[in-house]
């Protein structure tokens, strides 16, 4: 009898814990990274699923943002995004400024900014719904997240710890991204896994 | 000869000076104007300085406060400074809630100071100091701009102490916006927080029904930003639900940040979480530490369900806390969640702490000596003597429960303590205990002569002697409950009658308790003395806390209606030592004792009849005063103020309402006050409710308020008038009126300075 009373006591929380996490909206470190398809400026759809087993980098941008220019003017983002992929990370960059919004470009734009800052993410996301940029809970330009290769959640903030536009900042800068895809590649813990993420806001349409 | 350039040329080359600094000390950039405002001249050596960074920004744009939100940064500021001084860092206001799309920040819209300080160490080299920084910021609209300066300023020091000039300029930057920081919450309130499932809830007991309220985290990573901050209705306070972030995986141990509150009242809070424990002593506490702090409205303003009105003054004390603590009034009250069974409980606790108060003390004094006196009595009879002085005690509680809720019934304003704002009862109260404490201190004894008052009653033998020291136990005892109780009786007050009875009935059996416990235990008895002489000397020591508080009440009128009628009260004093000494000297003759009851009888009239008069000569004598400040207020009048463009400030005020009085006196009329009003141009208008007025009534009832004090700040483009707490400080309505949007004090100065 005791038994029973447990065993549904037990299912009964087991079904409360899972509505609760079917519920919420909230995107957490540590937990399964919500799933996405996505168009990118090449017109390929993409999806989240399709790349498990492998890291996924997600990287909002806005090129007329002044936090984002410092990445790219100063060659930054374009190393990281090399470093990684050469080691065979998936590297997305989002743009998921509304028409009419500082940061939107039409996919021709986008691929013309690609080359003339010669930048080499695995695939540009167009994202002018924000759509994705909601279902990630993205505030920030540049803000940045690591997905590991079960498909969960390992690294939610900044892009490093100088939460400036000055580009004389990068240098000794500490790294959230590469620390995050170091430790983890490791297969340590990921030891700075969430911070706040700087810069310009997400231009979402209103 | 050496000295001469020092002392010379020093004020000298600071005026020639100016010109050449002025082009450094602030920069223009895209949507904004940054400064550096330094407004002394010259510092001294061991002394700081105020000083402060300023950003006017354009129309839509913002800055960031400490933590921006969801976006943006706050500005920096780094310090190249000669050796010996050194910048504070800097401080920020309470920021805005500024929604972009989906997210929040928190910033500053139009204009902002953040102050800081200069130390000056005594090491510090006479003569001229560069004072070098390099600022960088961030302003945004829906785009962000990041700028950067380099900004310096030229200030002398000073070989000796000296005062220095204040650069204007500066110095109207720093007096218009250098007073907005978040202040520390007042004493006795307390921030609280306990986890929810979904975040927080964050509980403040200010002591007042709060109607806005916006928490600022000071934390980046702790709140969901944008979630909506549910107020909770809460009759001394407010109960603010807090969403977390989806990241936050540990409990803090403390909710740092800035609250906001109406009237632009912002705090710096550290709220600590609250266990059930913690919560009980937290209440507890708060009602004992009463007298410093003060419940300035036990029931809430009569904002929405409050069945009872602002509660004015609900004690003297309460009423001139202001005079004495510059921090705003809020009251360690009980916080909302007082549950029926803890305000009994407290209640109870209470009535068993007022046996100790010194009013209450002589009377259960007195008490303990019937107890010796009578050590020979049967059991039965002394059960039935603590009886009899508990039901004294029920009887004069319920009385008075019955007068409060008449009275509330009939739609009368009043709080606990509403007594004390009648001078007629604080006169009579003073009487009676000086007159008390005269026979304590050994001038008579009350018991042998006089017949007819309390106190001789209560010496009575029998069972109407144990039932009047009851009555005088709960009567002497209002000077040391009103703020004791503001808090068990600002709940019961709004709660329904049954539940108001409960309260009192519980506070009047803690009172009674001690000596019922004696009267019950024969045992306890034994351990009290023998009687003696140290009956003497002690019912004479006793008499030193009695003229005390006699004191107290003297002050408080003196404070609320001057020096008339002090010097009535004094007379009257007199009188009464002059009955005492005929009831002492010939303690036996009839014809003493009538020439004794003669002038009691002419003082007890005298200061239910004197005080009118008196309060009428003083406020005639305050309005003549106030005449080129105050206005009488009419509706019209504020119509044609407020089409001039001039913020329109109304003191809704009546002269029996004690803490308007003190108000008044402490912070409306100070000079300070008048000038800053003067400085923003405000109309001052009086609005005097003292015989009732209909146009007045309504008014005050579209306020939200049902009656005095009231304050309302018309602002021009504002709809609604902003309400200014009801217990003032020279501070909380400086900052008010100087907290005008621009457009407002704009055309207040263009109206000031017509040049």
């Amino acid at each position: 009898m005791v038994s029973i009373i447990r065993l549904s006591t037990c299912a009964a929380l087991a079904a409360a814990l899972l509505s609760a996490s079917a519920f919420a909206q909230d995107v957490r470190v540590g937990a399964p990274a919500p799933a996405f398809t996505a168009t990118d400026s090449h017109g390929q759809t993409e999806s989240l699923t399709q790349f498990r087993g492998k890291f996924v980098v997600l990287e909002w941008h806005n090129q007329g943002c002044p936090y984002t220019k410092k990445h790219y003017v100063s060659g930054n983002m374009q190393a990281l995004q090399k470093e990684w992929t050469a080691k065979g990370v998936v590297w997305f960059t989002v743009i998921s400024s509304a028409r009419g919004q500082q940061g939107y470009v039409t996919p021709d734009q986008e691929n013309a900014y690609l080359a003339q800052m010669h930048a080499v993410p695995t695939a540009v996301l167009m994202d002018p719904e924000g759509k994705l940029g909601r279902l990630y809970s993205a505030k920030t330009t540049p803000q940045m997240i690591v997905i590991d290769p079960t498909g969960k959640l390992i690294y939610d903030g900044a892009i490093d710890d100088r939460p400036t536009p000055d580009p004389e900042d990068i240098r000794g800068a500490r790294n959230y991204v590469s620390d995050a895809l170091t430790e983890a590649m490791a297969g340590k813990p990921v030891q700075t896994a969430f911070t706040r993420p700087y810069g310009c806001g997400v231009k979402y349409p209103d | 000869m050496r000295f001469f350039p020092t002392i010379l040329v020093l004020p000298l080359s600071l005026v020639a000076g100016l010109p050449a600094h002025a082009t450094t000390d602030s920069a223009d950039a895209p949507h904004v104007h940054v400064q550096l405002v330094v407004p002394a001249s010259s510092f001294n050596r061991g002394e700081g300085a105020d000083a402060g960074l300023y950003f006017r920004i354009d129309p839509g744009w913002h800055v960031y406060w400490k933590n921006a939100g969801d976006a943006g940064e706050p500005p920096h500021i780094k310090w190249t400074l000669p050796d010996g001084i050194a910048a504070g860092p800097l401080e920020f206001p309470a920021p805005k809630r500024l929604p972009l799309g989906p997210l929040m920040d928190f910033g500053y819209e139009n204009e902002v100071l953040f102050p800081f300080n200069f130390n000056v160490a005594q090491t510090a080299k006479p003569g001229w100091v560069l004072l070098h920084a390099k600022v960088d910021w961030l302003v945004c609209q829906a785009s962000c701009i990041p700028g950067k300066a380099e900004l310096e300023v030229t200030r002398g020091v000073s070989e000796h102490p000296r005062r220095a000039v204040l650069l204007s300029t500066d110095e109207a930057i720093f007096k218009r916006l250098g007073g907005r920081l978040p202040r520390p919450l007042p004493a006795g309130v307390q921030a609280v927080f306990q986890p929810t499932q979904q975040g927080f809830q964050l509980s403040i007991n200010t002591g007042r029904k709060e109607t806005e309220a916006a928490f600022f985290p000071a934390d980046t990573e702790i709140l969901d930003n944008p979630a909506p901050q549910t107020l909770e209705p809460a009759e001394t306070g407010l109960v603010l639900d807090l969403k977390k972030d989806a990241n936050l995986s540990a409990n803090p141990t403390e909710l740092k940040g800035v609250v906001e509150l109406s009237g632009g009242r912002t705090y710096e809070i550290a709220a600590q979480p609250e266990t059930a424990l913690k919560a009980a002593v937290k209440n507890l506490k708060a009602a004992l530490s009463a007298p410093s702090p003060a419940p300035t409205s036990a029931p809430s303003p009569g904002v929405n369900t409050a069945p009872i009105s602002p509660a004015p003054a609900p004690t003297a004390p309460a009423a001139i806390a202001p005079s004495i603590s510059t921090p705003p009034q809020p009251a360690p009250t009980p916080s909302s969640g007082l549950g029926l069974l803890r305000a009994t409980g407290l209640a109870f606790l209470g009535g068993l702490l007022l046996n100790l108060m010194p009013c209450v003390f002589p009377v259960l004094f007195l008490k303990g000596l019937s107890l010796v006196n009578s050590g020979n009595e049967k059991r039965h009879e002394l059960r039935t003597h603590g009886m009899v002085y508990t039901a004294g005690i029920l009887v004069s509680f319920w009385a008075l429960v019955a007068v409060l809720l008449s009275l509330k019934a009939a739609g009368a304003i009043l709080g606990w303590g509403f007594q004390f704002q009648s001078p007629v009862f604080l006169a009579l109260m003073a009487g009676l205990l000086f007159f008390f404490g005269l026979s304590l201190a050994g001038q008579f004894e009350i018991g042998l002569t006089i017949t007819g008052a309390g106190g001789t009653l209560a010496r009575k033998q029998g069972y109407t002697g144990s039932f009047f020291t009851g009555v005088l136990a709960v009567v002497v005892a209002t000077p040391c409950t009103a703020p004791f109780m503001g808090a068990a009786l600002g709940y019961a007050l709004a709660q329904s009658a049954a539940v108001t009875f409960a309260v009192f009935t519980a506070l009047a059996l803690g009172l009674a308790a001690p000596y019922v416990a004696l009267t019950l235990q024969p045992a306890w008895t034994r351990l009290l003395p023998k009687p003696g002489v140290w009956m003497d000397v002690l019912k004479q020591a006793v008499a030193v806390p009695i003229f005390a508080t006699a004191i107290w009440l003297a002050w408080v009128l003196a404070r609320a209606y001057g020096a008339d009628m002090l010097l009535a009260l004094l007379t009257s004093f007199l009188l009464l030592a002059i009955a005492g000494w005929f009831l002492g000297r010939w303690p036996t003759k009839r014809w003493a004792t009538a020439i004794a009851a003669v002038i009691l009888i002419g003082v007890v009239a005298a200061s239910i009849l004197a005080p009118r008069k008196l309060i009428a000569s003083s406020r005639s004598v305050v309005s003549s005063e106030a005449q080129g400040a105050w206005e009488p207020w009419s509706a019209a009048a504020v119509t044609r103020y407020q089409s001039q463009g001039r913020p329109v400030l109304v003191d809704f005020t009546a002269s029996w309402c004690l803490s308007c009085q003190v108000n008044e006196r402490v912070a409306l009329d100070q000079p300070s006050v008048q000038k800053a009003f003067q400085d923003s141009n405000v109309a001052l208008l009086k609005a005097d409710w003292t015989r009732g007025d209909d146009a007045i009534t309504q008014t005050l009832a579209s306020l939200g308020r049902s009656g005095v004090p009231a304050y309302a700040l018309y602002v021009p483009g504002e709809a609604q008038p902003r309400l200014l707490p009801e217990a003032l400080t020279p501070g909380i309505v400086i900052d008010a009126v100087t907290n005008l949007p621009k457009a407002a004090t704009q055309s207040a100065a263009a109206a000031s300075n017509p040049k």
